[in-house]
């Protein structure tokens, strides 16, 4: 399956998202999701950015946590609300929001 | 074109989920795509007319007007919305009233589904 | 298309928020949702408890004594008496240390099914197989 997976949270999502397996996955990173691709915790990224996935974060909730696409991993794409319809429409047939 | 089904049980105050919802489902419509929107637990605060927007809140009432303009089908769980002493003749005129079912039904005739749970 | 297949995925423990109970409600709404459908279109759910949503499942639960309110206990024997799958994962339960004696069923009340403890990867194929994923 082609999954989208809403990523809103910080520390409480890790667990759930490391038992997804799809064939094709993409992590969209909203809200305090955010700090996945941004924050390094002890000097470490995220867990779930090494995940096979496409990744990807909201650029308007970057901006209202006072983030920068500087800040932003290189594995992770900055996206606009209209890339995320296109993400829903184009790339991810199910979608889950964790 | 698509149809794109979400819903929001997350609170109008106090979470930014249900600011999200109404946000992705702007952006969706202004892309020509159908967007149906159910409320449900404290979803269904957004369903009431007279929001005072005071800085510190978010407010729903403008956009989802907005998205009532543009076509975007919302309805809001009576029996959560009666829960939580939200009358249907203080509602928001244009959100539709009714039961999990109507969610259901449109998710039969979606392309895609978004179900933002409660927290 | 004439039915559409839906997993609840019930992640949330009971009673902290409204969010288990709604999974379960959501789902028995299959047995009405053809009033609003064309004639031979229906939604087929399956209930799928994971992660410490497995939590909801413990048979005994005394929510209407302390909070006046339905028990989540029996939401799930109602799901069950309209014939609900609703699979709980193995792994998990075995996680927190619950035993199959200790989940709820609806025998008392005349059900036929019963909640399925199955291997997560039962409910992944549950996932890859249906059209559209809620989490709860």
């Amino acid at each position: 399956m082609k999954l989208g997976v809403f990523v809103n949270d910080y520390k409480s999502t890790v667990e759930t998202v490391d038992r997804l397996t799809a064939e094709k996955l993409g992590i969209i990173f909203i809200q305090n999701g955010v700090f996945h691709a941004t924050i390094k915790d002890n000097g470490k990224a995220s867990p779930i950015l090494d995940k096979s996935a496409n990744f990807y974060a909201l650029s308007e909730d970057l901006a209202t946590r006072g983030l920068t696409n500087t800040d932003v991993d290189s594995r992770v794409k900055v996206v606009t609300y209209s890339d995320v319809v296109d993400l829903i429409f184009n790339d991810y047939e199910k979608l889950i929001w964790v | 074109m698509g149809t794109l089904t979400m819903a929001c049980f997350a609170s109008l105050v106090g979470s930014k989920s249900l600011d999200f919802a109404l946000k992705l489902a702007g952006a969706a419509a202004d892309k020509g795509h159908k967007v149906n929107l159910w409320l449900s637990s404290n979803g269904t605060m957004i369903g009431k007319a007279h929001q005072k927007h005071l800085k510190d809140y978010s407010t729903a009432e403008k956009p989802v007007m907005e998205l009532l303009k543009k076509g975007v089908e919302i309805c809001t769980c009576e029996a959560c919305a009666l829960a939580r002493g939200i009358q249907k003749t203080e509602a928001i005129e244009g959100i539709q009233w009714n039961a999990m079912h109507w969610y259901l039904a449109k998710i039969y005739n979606s392309d895609r589904v978004l179900h933002i749970g409660g927290e | 298309m004439s039915n559409v297949k839906l997993a609840f995925l019930i992640q949330r423990p009971p009673y902290k928020s409204e969010t288990a109970t709604l999974g379960i409600t959501h789902a028995i709404s299959y047995q009405v949702v053809e009033m609003l459908l064309e004639d031979g279109q229906n939604v087929i759910p399956t209930v799928c408890m994971v992660g410490e949503g497995v939590l909801n499942c413990l048979k005994d639960q005394k929510a209407m004594e302390n909070y006046g309110v339905m028990s989540i206990e029996s939401h799930i024997k109602n799901g069950l008496l309209v014939d609900l799958d609703i699979l709980v994962c193995k792994e998990d339960l075995a996680r927190f240390g619950i035993s199959e004696d200790r989940i709820a069923d609806a025998e008392d009340m005349g059900a036929d099914k019963k909640l399925q403890i199955v291997p997560y990867a039962e409910i992944q194929k549950v996932m890859e197989s249906s059209n559209h994923l809620l989490v709860f």
